[in-house]
């Protein structure tokens, strides 16, 4: 996690002026946006370009030699080849050029949308990433709905209540927030699949085996989203603003719903586009405990066979989730926040 | 994510919890058929039904169909069929050969086939095509790592005699030919499929066998389809013709935790690899069936070539300071046998059970031998010096891959009792990547590695054994680096032996040689493990590597 984002998260916001509309947008307003519209677009194809190259040479310059890899998974040995063993399979794949020219051939098909074929499992990488970019885009985001319905409950809820209610509430975030998906994944799969057997043990890719595997990632992130939202809440719930609402005779419940909450849960949106790619890297356990389909299982294979072109097309990927995330969190932003609706 | 230890520790904790949580649960009936045999057992029940799909969880994937591993031998068993089969006690029976004659001279082996079968792509299976696979199997660019370790320093040549008979001409006599013939990894393919190069017969090879392959999902399954046309079943199947079911998926499910519960939750109809915390409980409510590999046992080859265990007192020390046998029930729960006979596996034709208890845990003679050795200085972390110089072992091993989690606890608590002896055991945990990618194959990399060779042969010696130090062919699957010329002559001399009482008393004194140099020291034996559900009937395991057979299964209501 980035900690300028997180700072900018917990930054507090909006004054209380939120249900103000702004007065007409002045000149050159039009232009800033558009300008912002290209600036995003630029640190998009930087961060992919950066992401790309990155994987490329750290893949490239392990130790050890990628055609001996092939060869012995080929043959089923673990044992070493003389160099005119290994020239014919360094030709094929090229791995006797230098690397240079070898990151120059790659980038240049990126840059044609050519993202070149698995080593290990001779297909297109887009074909093999398409195939198993669906359970995995289904698994992150219902875990991100659990997550956010989860938090957003135990916001609503125990946020100055009564000490016990509070307390519990914050009490869950922490612990829930703090629970590594390995152990919580056995923990859901041991009660419910197996000993209450409501869910399925290996879901595959129906609605029933996504419910233990969303949990499983969703609810140490509704912890998380919690704890923010909940300091957030609490102090919204002191501003000006809320006092006058009780004082116009609002209930309790429309008080925390319409005016707090709006406030409140913005730090948790800017989080949530980093979780969103967070969450493809924790599927990576999940897929792996609940024998699941996924992105998770081909990056782990891939990574295991140095299997270049593949494991950089995963994280191509997750680099554009990102991106996309963050643009998404924006636009939510401006939804809630109509101040910055105009701009 | 958690570090190694405690992940092991939850993951044995959790499974006791769903061990007892589901013990209250079912009433089992039924006997179990539960066997350290290997030979194909019918387990009675009803009248056998048509179709189905059995679903198989296997723990782990594998890079390539076919091949040289023995994970892809369990896949090639599926799809292909062998020229011979190996049932227990060593006896070779029929398979796509009906019938073999061997010259005086035990050089020139001729197999006449079984007429009128075909790959699944239409191809006949004749002599040119076994003739073809051959010279596949034993060309450097495309070589079966096992078929070529075993074949490679005795092939002549093989040529088709007629349409259906084969003659294979060996440079010596090789007594375990056809059982090494009979091993999955010899599974006959399609000659027009082994045209289409190396990667095509990876993903998609093409056999003869009881199944089809259908797709491989990579990360998730193998789906296998019956073949409707088979008729090459071996003589020691139960019964000819197509499988009775009409689907086989093959899922990888690596989570020992999440495959359990698969079998129990019925979603997989047949698992591999029980968990041995859930063994017992397996033997009451699912069929099951227990199969010991032959060959070189899971067994720490230490390195005579570079490092402290060039000398033999250290590595005698070694084998002495850590009570192996008491470890080894420990960690598996006293379900999978030790072995301290680090040359063979208790279960391979010849295994001299005299070895087995060799080295007993006796860390006062281990003072001795590092005394003698040396060693005789203490620092202050408590581990042996010589000249100033540490003791330290770097133990390396593959883990999820060659040792499971089980395995993995066991050498945590044998780096234990090393430690009380004086030597600074580090543990090393190897990918699949490092492992395929060599980077522990030569001398400088590590002390001490711990791992298997299946094969149901004796033979396997020649292979583990043959000269590491050959210049420009190292052979790197003598991983203890341990050069005798008395050793290789003496195994060289059995697989050629025309004799068979001579032949055992050969193989017997490689062995002797091997454990008393202390160059391999025993621990555990590579088991294979299956359970399944009690509506399915026959599945079983074959006899040359464990191999899981399900053309013969059937389910019934």
């Amino acid at each position: 996690m980035s900690a300028p984002l997180v700072e900018a998260a917990l930054a507090p916001h909006g004054e209380g002026r939120a249900g103000e509309e702004p007065a007409t947008p002045p000149p050159g307003r039009r232009w800033r946006f558009w300008r912002r519209i290209l600036f995003r677009l630029v640190g998009a194809v930087i961060v992919l370009w950066a992401a790309a190259t990155f994987t490329f040479f750290v893949q490239t310059l392990l130790p050890g030699s990628r055609a001996t890899l092939l060869l012995n998974e080929q043959t089923g040995q673990q044992k070493q080849y003389t160099a005119a063993q290994l020239a014919p399979i360094n030709h094929e794949y090229g791995f006797d050029k230098a690397v240079i020219v070898q990151y120059f051939d790659y980038i240049g098909g990126l840059a044609h949308g050519n993202f070149g074929t698995s080593y290990e499992q001779h297909q297109p990488v887009l074909t093999i990433i398409a195939r198993q970019v669906g359970p995995t885009f289904a698994l992150t985001l219902t875990a991100l709905v659990f997550a956010w319905v989860i938090a957003l409950a135990l916001t609503l809820f125990t946020t100055r209540r009564n000490r016990l209610l509070s307390g519990l509430g914050s009490g869950l975030e922490i612990v829930t927030a703090g629970l590594p998906y390995y152990w919580l994944g056995v923990l859901l799969l041991v009660v419910f699949a197996i000993d209450l057997q409501i869910f399925p043990v290996v879901g595959g890719t129906g609605v029933t085996g996504l419910i233990l595997p969303a949990l499983t990632l969703g609810i140490p992130l509704a912890g998380f989203l919690g704890q923010v939202t909940r300091d957030e809440f609490e102090k919204v719930l002191e501003q000006p603003f809320v006092t006058s609402a009780r004082a116009r005779g609002m209930g309790d419940l429309q008080v925390r719903l319409r005016h707090v909450l709006r406030h409140a849960v913005l730090p948790a949106i800017t989080l949530s586009g980093w979780a969103l790619g967070a969450l493809i890297s924790g599927a990576v356990i999940v897929e792996t405990v609940f024998a699941r389909p996924g992105i998770g299982n081909v990056i782990v294979t891939a990574a295991q066979s140095r299997d270049v072109p593949l494991v950089s097309g995963v994280v191509i990927l997750v680099a554009a989730v990102y991106v996309v995330a963050n643009v998404l969190v924006d636009l939510a932003y401006a939804l809630i926040d109509p101040r910055l609706r105009a701009g | 994510m958690l570090s190694r230890t405690p992940r092991v520790a939850l993951i044995l904790s959790i499974v006791a919890v769903a061990a007892t949580l589901s013990a209250c649960g079912g009433s089992s009936t039924g006997t179990s058929s539960s066997g350290a045999t290997a030979a194909p057992t019918s387990n009675t029940g009803g009248t056998p039904q048509q179709g189905g799909t059995i679903n198989y969880a296997h723990n782990l994937e594998v890079p390539c169909l076919q091949g040289g591993w023995v994970e892809e031998a369990y896949i090639e068993r599926q799809y292909t069929d062998s020229l011979v089969s190996q049932v227990s006690s060593g006896h070779i029976v029929p398979w796509l050969a009906t019938s073999w004659s061997i010259s005086p001279s035990q050089t020139t082996y001729t197999f006449h086939l079984k007429p009128g079968v075909f790959f699944s792509d239409g191809t006949p299976l004749n002599a040119q095509a076994v003739a073809d696979n051959f010279y596949y199997w034993t060309n450097p660019k495309t070589a079966n790592g096992d078929v070529d370790a075993y074949l490679g320093p005795y092939f002549k040549s093989a040529k088709a005699i007629n349409n259906l008979t084969v003659q294979l001409n060996l440079k010596a006599p090789y007594s375990p030919l056809l059982s090494s013939l009979s091993q999955g990894y010899d599974g006959i393919l399609s000659p027009k499929g082994l045209a289409r190069g190396v990667n095509a017969n990876c993903d998609d090879p093409i056999g003869s066998g009881p199944f089809i392959i259908q797709t491989w999902n990579h990360g998730q399954n193998i789906v296998f389809v019956r073949n409707p046309k088979y008729n090459s079943a071996p003589a020691n199947a139960l019964h000819q013709g197509p499988p009775y079911v009409s689907k086989l998926i093959w899922s990888f499910i690596a989570d020992p935790t999440t495959r359990w519960a698969s079998l129990t939750s019925g979603q997989s109809d047949v698992i591999e690899d029980v968990p041995t915390v859930d063994w017992s409980q397996a033997k009451s409510a699912y069929n099951v069936q227990e199969y010991v590999t032959p060959g070189r046992p899971q067994t720490l080859s230490l390195n005579t070539d570079l490092g402290p265990f060039t000398n033999q007192d250290v590595r005698q020390a070694f084998a002495y300071a850590a009570n192996r046998q008491a470890a080894t029930e420990s960690a598996f729960n006293g379900e999978i046998p030790f072995d301290g006979n680090g040359a063979l596996s208790p279960s391979t034709p010849d295994f001299d059970a005299a070895l087995e208890n060799s080295y007993p845990y006796d860390p006062a003679k281990a003072g001795q031998l590092l005394n003698a050795a040396g060693y005789t200085g203490h620092d202050a972390a408590g581990y042996r010096t010589k000249d100033g110089q540490e003791l330290d072992i770097k133990l390396v091993y593959g883990l999820g891959s060659i040792v499971n989690d089980e395995g993995a606890t066991l050498l945590q608590d044998l780096q234990q009792q090393w430690k009380a002896a004086g030597f600074n055991v580090t543990l090393v945990p190897a990918t699949l990547t490092q492992l395929f990618g060599g980077a522990y194959a030569a001398p400088t990399a590590a002390d001490a590695t711990i791992g298997y060779w299946t094969s149901p042969t004796p033979a396997v010696l020649y292979i583990t054994y043959q000269y590491w130090n050959t210049p420009g062919d190292p052979n790197f699957s003598n991983s203890t680096f341990y050069d005798n010329a008395q050793l290789v002559k003496t195994i060289a001399a059995a697989n050629s032996s025309l004799n068979p009482a001579t032949q055992k008393a050969l193989y017997t004194k490689a062995q002797q040689i091997i454990v008393n140099a202390a160059a391999a020291v025993g621990v555990y034996t590579k088991t294979t493990t299956l359970a399944w559900t009690k509506s399915l009937h026959d599945v079983w395991i074959e006899d040359s590597q464990g191999e899981p057979v399900f053309s013969d299964a059937y389910f019934t209501k």
